[in-house]
C-alpha cells in the first residue's frame, strides 16, 4: 500500500471489495457515515409522521396502534442506530488515529467487525420495524414487551441485542488504542479533549451495553419462554425490568453526548483562536460524568413504585452529575472569551449547542426533583428536555463535527454559505419544534399518546410546523455535502490552522497517516493569535 | 495486530509493546463479560429477596454433588492450563500442549456431567421451570420456578461461555502443534488463558449461588 | 520452571481447601438473609485464580485497571439495584397459602 504523490486513502483501491474488506479506519469510518445516514432518514422520517399525526387532536393517522408503532420506531432507530453510534464510529473511527499519531486504532480486523455487527443488528431490527414494528416504547417496559404486545419485540430486541456487540467492539478498541498508541511525547495531559470525550464514552460503551445485552436477552426469553422474571403472578418483578435496562440506557444518553462534548471542545478553541479554559477541568469532568452517569439511573423511575429511599438516593447522585456538564459550559464560554471568534459553520453548530444544550441541562434539574418529577414526569416535558439534549445538542454537534472534519475526511471544502443557512434554518426549526413542547408537558400533555385534549392544538401545530422546518434544514447538508464531493474547493491539509495532529496529514490522508510518526512536543490547543504563523511543534 | 507488515514499526515500538496491548485487550473484553454475568445476578438478588423460601425450595433440588464436582474440575482444568502456560516460558513446548490437552479434558467432563447428566436428570424430575407440570407445588412453586428460571439460563450461558473457551483452546493446540509458539511468543497461549480462568471464576460465582445458599 | 509449578500448585491446593470451606460452610444453620455470606470463600477463590493463573498483578498497569473497573462498577450494579427492592415494600396479593413449596406426588 505505497502512496505515491497525489494518492490518499480514497483512491487506494477502487473495487467494492477494497471497501468491504477494508481494515483502514478511515474506509470504515466512510461505510459507517453511510449506514448512520440511512438511519437517520428513516428515524426522521417515522418522527415525521409523529408530527403529522399529532396536527389535530383526534390524531390524524387515526390509529393508536400505527402511532404506537411510530414513536416506537423512531425511538429505536434514532436511540441505537443513530445517536449512539454516530460521532464515534463517524468522526471517532476517522480522526482518533490521525490524533493519535497512530496508523490505525488497535484492533483494524475488529473495528471491520464492528461494522458488520452494525449493519446486521440494523438490518434485523428494520426488519422487525417493517413486517409490522414493534408498539413498546424505545423502553420496552415489561409486563407490555413481554407478555401483552403482539408485535414483533423478540425480533427488534434481537437486532438491538446484536448491534450492542459491536458497540463494545467499538469502545474496546477505542480504549486499547488512546492507552497504547499515543505518538511519542503525547502524555494524557496532551491528548485533544476529544480524545479524553471519547475514551470516557468507550468507558461507557464496554461497562453497560453488557447489561442491555442480558436484559434483552431475558425480554426474549420471557417473551418466548414465559420464564417469569418480570411476571409479577410467578414471584417476578416488572421492576427488574427496569433497573436492568436504566442502568445501561441512563449511560447511554451520555454515550451519546460525551462525543458531542469532545467535538464541541474541539470546535471552539479553533475558532476562538485561544487554548481551551480550563483543560484539566475539562478533562476531568467528562471522566466524572462517565463514572457518576452509572449511578443515577433511579431518575427515570421516580413513579415507578420504587422505594423511597433509592429514590431520594437517585435524586441526589442526579444533582451530582449535573456539575460536571455545567463545568464544561463554563470552560467552552471562557474559552471564548476574549477569543478571536470566527462564525463558520462548524462554530455555529458548536454555539447552537452550547444555548441548547444548557436548555436541556437545566430542565433535567427539574425532572431530578422529586416533587416536580411526580407531575412532569411521562408528558411532554420530559419529550423536550431530552430533544434538546439530544437533537439540540448531540447533533448539532454531529453536523459541527462533520463540518469541521470534511475537508480532512474528503479532501473537499464545503459551500460555507449554504452550511451557515442550514445551521441557522436548523436551530430556528430545532427551536419552534421542541420549545412549545415544554410548554404543553407543563400544562400536562402525556406522551406516546396518539390524540389528545383540544386547548393542546395550538403548540402542537407550532411543534410540527417547525418539524417540517427542521426536516428541510437536515436535507440541506445531504445536498450540499453530497455536492461538494464533486465541486468543491480543493482542501488543504489545514483550512482551519487547527491544532492538532489530524491537521498535519494531508486532505485527504493517504492510508498510511503518517509519512513518520509525529513527536510530540506542545500543548494540545497551542493557539496563537492572528498574525502569527501557528506553530505544530 | 497492524492492519500491514509495513506498519509495525509505526503501530507499536516493539514486539512486547504489541504483546502487552493484546493482553489488555483481553482483560478489557473480560471486564464486559464481569457486566454481562452481573445483570443476570441482579436477577438471581431481586428473585431469591421477593420468594425466599420457594426460591431455596428449588435449591435444594440441585444436584450437589455434580455441582461440586464440576467446582473442582474446573478448577483443575485452571491449573492445568496455566502450567502449561509456565511451560512454553520455559521453552518446553511439547509439555504445554501435554497440559492444553488436560485443561480441555477436564473441561468437556464438565460439560458432560452438567449437560449430559445433571440437566438430563433435571429436565426428568420436571424441575423446567417453563414445562407445565412443574414438580414444585404450593405458594413457594413461583419462587422454585424462578429460580430453575436462574439456573438454567446462568448454566446454558456459562454452558456456551465454556464451548467457546474449549474451542479456543483447541486453536492454541493446533497452533502449538505447528511451533508456533516459544519463550519469546506466546501472547495468544496468555490471552487464551485469561479466557479461560474467566470461565472459571464465572463458575466460582455460580456454583454457590445455585447449590449452596439455598440450601439451608 | 519448578518454583512457577510450585506456586501454581500451591494456587491450586489452596483452591481446593477453599472450595471445600465454603462446601462445610453450607451446612451452618445460618438464618435466611445470612445465607449469602457462605460466598466468601468462594471471592477467595476468585482473588486467588485471578492473581496467581491470571497474573494480575504482573503485566502493565492498565490491566490491574480493567480488573478493578470491572469489580467495582459490579458492585454499582448490585448495590445501587438491590437498593429499590430491599428498602421497597412490597404489597403481597393474598393467596391464602402460607406454606413452603412442596414436593408434590410423582407424576
Amino acid at each position: 500500500m505505497n502512496t505515491a504523490a497525489g494518492d490518499s486513502y480514497l483512491t487506494d483501491g477502487y473495487t467494492i471489495r477494497s471497501w468491504l474488506l477494508t481494515t483502514d479506519h478511515k474506509r470504515i469510518a466512510l461505510l459507517y457515515l453511510g449506514s448512520i445516514t440511512v438511519f437517520f432518514f428513516i428515524g426522521g422520517i417515522a418522527a415525521a409522521l409523529v408530527r403529522l399525526n399529532l396536527i389535530v387532536p383526534q390524531g390524524l393517522l387515526g390509529s393508536a396502534e400505527a402511532y404506537n408503532r411510530l414513536f416506537t420506531m423512531h425511538g429505536v432507530v434514532m436511540v441505537w442506530f443513530f445517536l449512539v453510534p454516530a460521532v464515534p464510529v463517524t468522526l471517532g473511527n476517522f480522526v482518533i488515529p490521525l490524533m493519535l499519531g497512530a496508523r490505525d486504532l488497535a484492533f483494524p480486523r475488529l473495528n471491520l467487525l464492528s461494522w458488520y455487527l452494525f449493519v446486521a443488528g440494523g438490518a434485523i431490527t428494520l426488519w422487525a420495524l417493517f413486517v409490522g414494528g414493534v408498539d413498546t416504547g424505545w423502553t420496552f417496559y415489561t409486563p407490555l414487551s413481554t407478555a401483552y404486545s403482539k408485535s414483533h419485540v423478540v425480533l427488534a430486541a434481537a437486532g438491538i441485542f446484536v448491534a450492542g456487540f459491536s458497540s463494545i467492539a467499538t469502545g474496546l478498541n477505542f480504549i486499547v488504542s488512546i492507552h497504547r498508541l499515543r505518538a511519542p511525547g503525547m502524555t494524557w495531559y496532551k491528548l485533544p479533549v476529544f480524545l479524553w470525550s471519547l475514551y470516557a464514552l468507550s468507558v461507557l460503551l464496554v461497562l453497560a451495553t453488557p447489561v442491555l445485552a442480558i436484559t434483552l436477552l431475558l425480554v426474549m426469553l420471557e417473551r418466548i419462554f414465559h420464564i417469569g422474571v418480570f411476571d409479577p403472578a410467578v414471584g417476578g418483578d416488572p421492576l427488574l425490568f427496569q433497573h436492568l435496562f436504566w442502568f445501561y440506557s441512563h449511560p447511554a444518553v451520555y454515550m451519546m453526548i460525551l462525543p458531542g462534548f469532545g467535538v464541541v471542545s474541539e470546535i471552539i478553541p479553533a475558532f476562538s483562536r485561544k487554548r481551551i479554559f480550563g483543560y484539566k477541568f475539562v478533562v476531568w469532568a467528562s471522566v466524572s460524568i462517565a463514572v457518576i452517569s452509572f449511578f443515577v439511573w433511579g431518575h427515570h423511575m421516580f413513579v415507578a413504585g420504587t422505594s423511597i429511599y433509592s429514590a431520594v438516593l437517585f435524586s441526589i447522585l442526579s444533582y451530582l452529575v449535573a456539575v460536571p456538564s455545567a463545568i464544561k459550559v463554563f470552560n467552552w464560554l471562557g474559552t471564548m472569551h476574549r477569543g478571536y471568534i470566527h462564525f463558520d459553520a462548524p462554530m455555529l453548530y458548536a454555539l447552537g449547542f452550547i444555548g441548547l444544550f444548557t436548555i436541556g441541562g437545566l430542565t433535567g434539574l427539574w425532572l431530578a426533583a422529586l416533587a416536580a418529577d411526580v407531575h412532569l414526569t411521562q408528558t411532554y416535558f420530559v419529550v423536550a428536555h431530552f430533544h434538546y439534549i439530544m437533537v439540540g445538542g448531540m447533533v448539532s454537534a454531529f453536523f459541527g463535527g462533520l463540518h469541521y472534519w470534511w475537508p480532512k475526511i474528503t479532501g473537499r471544502m464545503y459551500p460555507e454559505m449554504w452550511a451557515r443557512v442550514a445551521a441557522l434554518v436548523m436551530f430556528i426549526g430545532f427551536n419552534l419544534t421542541f420549545f412549545p413542547q415544554f410548554i404543553l408537558g407543563y400544562l400536562g400533555m402525556p406522551r406516546r399518546y396518539f390524540s389528545y385534549a383540544p386547548e393542546f392544538q395550538v403548540l402542537n401545530v407550532l411543534s410540527s410546523a417547525g418539524a417540517t422546518i427542521l426536516a428541510a434544514a437536515y436535507l440541506l447538508p445531504l445536498a450540499y455535502l453530497t455536492w461538494s464531493l464533486v465541486y468543491g474547493d480543493r482542501a488543504p491539509a489545514n483550512p482551519w490552522h487547527a491544532t492538532g495532529l489530524e491537521w498535519r496529514t494531508p486532505s485527504p490522508p493517504p492510508t498510511a497517516n503518517f509519512a513518520q510518526t509525529p513527536i510530540v512536543t506542545e500543548d494540545p490547543y497551542s493557539y496563537q493569535p492572528p498574525g502569527a504563523v501557528p506553530k505544530h511543534g | 495486530m497492524a492492519s500491514t507488515a509495513v506498519a509495525h514499526d509505526f503501530q507499536y515500538s516493539s514486539p512486547a509493546h504489541q504483546a502487552q496491548t493484546a493482553i489488555a485487550g483481553m482483560w478489557l473484553f473480560l471486564a464486559t463479560e464481569v457486566l454481562l454475568f452481573g445483570g443476570l445476578i441482579l436477577c438471581w438478588i431481586f428473585s431469591r429477596h421477593a420468594n425466599q423460601p420457594g426460591f431455596d425450595a428449588g435449591a435444594r433440588e440441585t444436584t450437589l454433588w455434580i455441582g461440586t464436582l464440576n467446582t473442582a474440575l474446573l478448577v483443575t482444568s485452571s491449573f492445568a492450563y496455566s502450567v502449561g502456560l509456565a511451560f512454553i516460558r520455559a521453552g518446553n513446548a511439547r509439555a504445554m500442549i501435554w497440559c492444553l490437552r488436560a485443561a480441555v479434558l477436564l473441561g468437556m467432563v464438565f460439560l458432560a456431567l452438567k449437560f449430559g447428566l445433571e440437566w438430563h436428570r433435571d429436565f426428568a424430575e420436571h424441575l423446567f421451570p417453563a414445562a407445565p407440570q412443574f414438580k414444585l407445588h404450593g405458594a413457594g412453586q413461583g419462587g422454585a420456578r424462578l429460580f430453575f428460571v436462574f439456573y438454567f439460563i446462568s448454566t446454558a450461558l456459562h454452558g456456551v461461555h465454556m464451548m467457546v473457551g474449549i474451542a479456543l483452546v483447541f486453536w492454541i493446540i493446533v497452533r502449538a502443534r505447528r511451533g508456533a509458539f516459544s519463550p519469546l511468543y506466546h501472547t495468544p497461549v496468555q490471552a487464551v488463558g485469561l479466557y479461560w480462568s474467566f470461565v472459571d471464576i464465572v463458575w466460582l460465582t455460580l456454583y454457590p449461588l445455585i447449590y449452596l445458599i439455598g440450601r439451608g | 520452571m519448578r518454583r512457577a509449578f510450585a506456586k501454581l500448585l500451591g494456587t491450586w491446593l489452596l483452591l481446593l481447601l477453599l472450595g471445600a470451606l465454603e462446601f462445610a460452610s453450607s451446612f451452618l444453620p445460618l438464618a435466611r438473609c445470612w445465607r449469602p455470606l457462605i460466598m466468601l470463600p468462594g471471592v477467595l477463590m476468585i482473588l486467588a485464580v485471578a492473581v496467581s493463573f491470571m497474573e494480575v498483578r504482573k503485566g502493565p498497569t492498565i490491566i490491574r485497571a480493567f480488573a478493578a473497573a470491572a469489580a467495582f462498577w459490579l458492585l454499582i450494579l448490585l448495590a445501587l439495584g438491590s437498593a429499590d427492592p430491599l428498602t421497597r415494600i412490597d404489597y403481597r396479593l393474598q393467596t391464602g397459602e402460607e406454606h413452603d413449596a412442596t414436593i408434590s406426588s410423582p407424576p
